[in-house]
């Protein structure tokens, strides 16, 4: 009994050692939920887009997430934390997407679209009429990166996509595009987020291909 | 042929200079063991005490793992590489025998050298002292390495391998049937064996723990504490394991502590917990050292 308590004991001891010293432990904030966004990210107008999500561990997992943060009259940034599991799980349809807004000291957590916080706003851009005659969003010279980092590609928001937006801000419902655009299922999120979408992440390898190619490498 | 004769020459040099170093060791080896003069500086007589020859070519292997750590660059030219191994070759010299001095303090501080040695010829006071030696110069060679030519991490390493060392010594206790003091007074060697296990897996462990890449000496000794509290976790479900494997049975099964009657399952005991402590240890430093976890970010 006494070895035993002693055992435990050391367990402990290494355990709170490791979590308080170990170079691996400093440096990436947990973000239990989305109501932890507002001590990791500063400024006004700014919005959180989720870039990636990854799990390590065999048997328990620690998850990771990839947000790209965008402040409005700032920088953009790139802001990786661990998160709880069940926070992990709820945020994966929502690569792509906008899970955290901040404007006028107001903050929002409902998933939209990247950038829905600047569209109809007068300080980021205007609506114009292009030359197929479409009323399409467009942002000033000065924010002119912002469909980059917004991830929108060619896609413009029209007067359809702001008016489906508010409603479903007003049945707060998750908005993924008129046409689902966006999200895990859209063709927006899919070109412009590659790298979560690649295919080796997905592929799902059989027992006899990974016997064969270890062989292969190691013999 | 000229470069090729010109490299062998100073291969012989050195060669010769190394045994100049080992020469002058001996007067140092006097400074530690005052008692031992007449011998160690006039000619050795093996036969006449097996135990102070085993106590004193200890020293010697210790000197040689510890200068095989230092390296001749003969790009600096041939005296200021002469002058370096003669610096270094010096420092460890020193550290070794105080390290051996402090250690064999904390061990033996019940027995003393000249009863033991030279009067009883204790030969399992000389087999644990040889493995005192082999141990710390492993270890002093592992630091002088990390160290890298600088003097004073050299020295914060080597009084931290000086504390770890210190502690996993007094664990024999925890983990050992045998009675340490009992059985050295009674010169058993079935104690050196299983001592002299012990000390070798722990050598291995800690030597392991400080065998690792370093960048910033207070993150690496950090890693260096980790590593050692998690090696004294492991350990003993190795211990643990071989002994299930293995289980043996020694007459009366209250018997274990020395007290058996026959001398050949005595030292058979040794011999057994030797074992399991060394094959147990170095299977410690496989779960500890050689698991590769990776990193996130490739993936991300």
């Amino acid at each position: 009994m006494y070895k035993f308590f002693l055992y435990s004991m050391l367990v402990i001891i290494y355990l709170g050692l490791a979590k308080t010293l170990s170079p691996s432990e400093i440096g990436v904030q947990y973000l239990q939920n989305e109501k932890g966004f507002s001590k990791l990210v500063k400024g006004p107008m700014t919005t959180v887009i989720l870039v990636d999500t990854h799990a390590t561990g065999f048997l328990i997992k620690t998850f990771y997430q990839k947000y790209r943060v965008i402040l409005g009259y700032d920088n953009v940034e790139e802001l990786i934390v661990r998160t709880s599991r069940e926070f992990a799980r709820k945020n994966l349809p929502n690569i792509g997407l906008s899970v955290y807004r901040k404007f006028n000291e107001k903050e929002e957590y409902l998933p939209l679209p990247p950038g829905s916080i600047y569209v109809n706003n007068n300080e980021f851009g205007d609506w114009k009429l292009n030359k197929k005659g479409e009323t399409k969003w467009k942002f000033k010279k000065s924010f002119k990166n912002f469909p980059r980092y917004l991830g929108w590609g060619k896609f413009r928001p029209d007067e359809k996509f702001f008016q489906d937006l508010k409603t479903s801000i007003s049945l707060n419902q998750t908005f993924y595009g008129p046409n689902k655009e966006f999200g895990p299922e859209g063709y927006v999120t899919q070109k412009n987020f590659p790298h979560f979408f690649k295919g080796e992440r997905k592929k799902k390898v059989e027992l006899k291909t990974l016997l064969f190619e270890y062989f292969k490498e190691n013999f | 042929m000229a470069e090729i004769f010109d490299r062998l020459v100073i291969r012989l040099l050195l060669a010769s200079f190394v045994c100049l170093m080992i020469y002058l060791y001996r007067y140092a080896h006097v400074i530690f063991y005052p008692t031992v003069k007449r011998q160690v500086l006039k000619k050795i007589h093996p036969a006449e005490n097996p135990a102070d020859t085993l106590h004193l070519f200890s020293r010697v292997i210790g000197i040689s793992i510890i200068f095989s750590s230092i390296s001749f660059n003969e790009t600096t030219g041939f005296f200021l590489s002469l002058f370096h191994f003669a610096v270094w070759g010096t420092i460890a010299i020193v550290l070794y025998l105080l390290s051996l001095y402090i250690i064999e303090s904390i061990v033996f501080y019940n027995f003393d050298y000249t009863d033991e040695i030279l009067k009883r010829k204790n030969m399992s006071y000389a087999i644990i002292s040889f493995c005192h030696a082999i141990v710390i110069a492993l270890l002093s060679r592992t630091v002088m390495i990390e160290a890298e030519n600088s003097i004073v991490i050299l020295l914060v390493l080597w009084l931290y391998m000086l504390v770890i060392v210190g502690f996993s010594i007094k664990y024999y206790t925890f983990i050992s049937k045998l009675s340490f003091n009992r059985l050295m007074i009674q010169k058993n060697m079935s104690l050196c064996f299983s001592y002299g296990g012990f000390t070798l897996g722990a050598g291995f462990v800690v030597a392991s723990c400080f065998d690792q890449e370093h960048y910033d000496i207070t993150v690496y000794c950090i890693q260096v504490l980790l590593k050692t509290i998690l090696s004294l976790i492991i350990f003993p479900i190795f211990k643990k394991g071989l002994v299930k494997i293995f289980p043996i049975k020694m007459g009366d099964e209250r018997s274990l502590e020395g007290h058996v009657e026959n001398e050949m399952q005595s030292l058979g005991y040794g011999f057994f917990e030797g074992c399991v402590f060394i094959s147990g240890a170095i299977l410690t430093t496989m779960i500890v050292n050689r698991i590769q976890f990776g990193t996130i970010y490739p993936f991300f």
